[in-house]
């Protein structure tokens, strides 16, 4: 009796193990590499999105501050600089995991944060300039773009801090020891205090 | 301590850890006007609430008021969205939210636009709100005129012009179109579900320490998926709920 309920049980375990083991793999994980990398993906290319939307701004708020304020040349040829700087460095989602590029993006996009604080800064001096709905428009549009843009960053860093717990964690780490070599942690953001907030007017 | 227990006790103190962890506090969901500050009568109130449920009668949008005893040392754009995640204010297809935020201690105020509605109540004219509707009242305290202004400004946006306004409606009426899930998905969770129950059998039958392991490490991680849908969605806030709305910082602030 007892060989005839051990081949018994022999099959048994096969046949619901395999199936098992399927499920078992899924629980322990072994898609939260792909799942936290693609939702990194979207929480970048969101940032960038809102870098983006912060650039095509700018054009127009130049002519705006241009038409009011024309001797202050030296500040809006270096909003204009950094502005083109700034969009002629692209990362897009296969290379954030590499530092220098990222690094790039960040110092460029940072050199045009300060740019405008510096514009915003000099157009308070313009009584008619600040009165002006277009400027007034345009200028809230801006800061509502510097508040998005934190937001993304900060999404975009969470999701990043999940993707490289992941990857170093149990039991993610077996998986990117073996299915996922090629995945390697991403760039989270460094310089954030100065971006975080809107432009600042400073006398 | 017996080998068995320290795996429950380490679960728990994760738990405890993670509770612990969250540095904001947020008020309850405590209806459409939720008034932690005081600045505002019963009588306001009331009339509040009625005109942001017809708002959401006739367009679907979350429109909620809240006034703010302290912002806890951050700004109200941080705050702010934050708040309406937790919230979840606007319907979850749509992310049609929009929060009223006033800190009178902090002299902030701040619309707070859900994704869904940044193309409709934009920054321009939420800052237009702000500074023409609600600041110049707010500085000479009438915060209760101040709120009423915005609100009723920001139904105006929102409710656009009659034509607008029904072509939204139309959108908003039509029901959710109930998705038929396919049937290979069916099938897998059935067999999912087969093959759970004939593993529960095969554990019972057989036992072993395996087993053993492996429906203790399923039962931890129930502990842990229950914990958050456990969350202080606290039982008094009424006939109102947040739809499920995201917020990504649109909006604009100002202060006075």
């Amino acid at each position: 009796m007892s060989s005839r309920y051990a081949d018994r049980s022999g099959f048994a375990r096969v046949v619901i193990l395999v199936p098992f083991l399927g499920l078992l793999l899924s629980g322990c994980g072994i898609n939260n590499i792909p799942t936290d990398e693609e939702q990194a993906k979207a929480k970048w290319s969101d940032v960038q999105n809102q870098y983006q939307r912060r650039a095509d701004l700018i054009p127009n708020l130049v002519e705006t501050v241009k038409g009011y304020a024309q001797q202050e040349r030296s500040v809006l040829e270096a909003v204009t600089n950094a502005r083109a700087r700034a969009t002629s460095v692209q990362v897009n989602a296969d290379t954030i995991t590499d530092p220098e590029a990222f690094k790039k993006f960040e110092d460029a996009q940072a050199q045009l944060s300060g740019a405008l604080g510096r514009l915003l800064a000099v157009s308070e001096s313009y009584p008619d300039l600040k009165s002006n709905q277009n400027f007034l428009a345009l200028q809230s549009q801006l800061e509502g773009t510097e508040n998005r843009i934190a937001v993304a960053r900060r999404d975009y860093i969470e999701a990043v801090r999940v993707y490289n717990t992941e990857l170093r964690t149990f039991p993610g780490v077996i998986w990117a020891s073996t299915l996922y070599k090629s995945n390697k942690p991403m760039q989270e953001f460094t310089v954030a205090e100065d971006v975080k907030q809107p432009p600042q007017v400073k006398f | 301590m017996p080998r068995r227990a320290t795996l429950p006790v380490i679960a728990w103190l994760c738990l405890v850890c993670a509770a612990a962890a969250q540095s904001l506090s947020f008020p309850a969901l405590t209806g459409r006007v939720v008034d932690e500050a005081g600045l505002l009568d019963a009588a306001a109130r009331a009339t509040l609430t009625q005109s942001l449920a017809e708002l959401e009668q006739k367009t679907t949008d979350q429109l909620v008021v809240v006034t703010l005893k302290s912002l806890q040392g951050t700004s109200i754009e941080d705050y702010g969205y934050q708040l309406g995640r937790r919230w979840q204010i606007g319907q979850k297809d749509k992310g049609n939210g929009v929060l009223l935020i006033v800190a009178p201690n902090e002299r902030k105020v701040r619309i707070e636009v859900g994704y869904g509605l940044e193309g409709t109540l934009t920054d321009a004219v939420s800052r237009l709100i702000i500074e023409n509707s609600m600041l110049p009242r707010f500085k000479v305290g009438d915060y209760a005129g101040g709120i009423k202004r915005g609100v009723e400004d920001i139904i105006q946006v929102l409710s656009g012009d009659a034509q607008e306004w029904q072509n939204r409606a139309a959108q908003g009426v039509s029901p959710d179109s109930v998705q038929p899930a396919p049937a290979g998905a069916v099938w897998l969770a059935i067999i999912a579900i087969l093959v759970g129950v004939g593993f529960l059998i095969f554990c019972v039958v057989w036992g072993g320490a395996i087993c053993r392991a492996i429906l203790q490490f399923l039962f931890l991680m129930l502990l842990s998926g229950g914990r958050s849908s456990s969350r202080d969605y606290s039982s008094d806030s009424g006939s109102f709920r947040g739809g499920g709305g995201s917020f990504g910082g649109g909006g604009a602030s100002g202060s006075w």
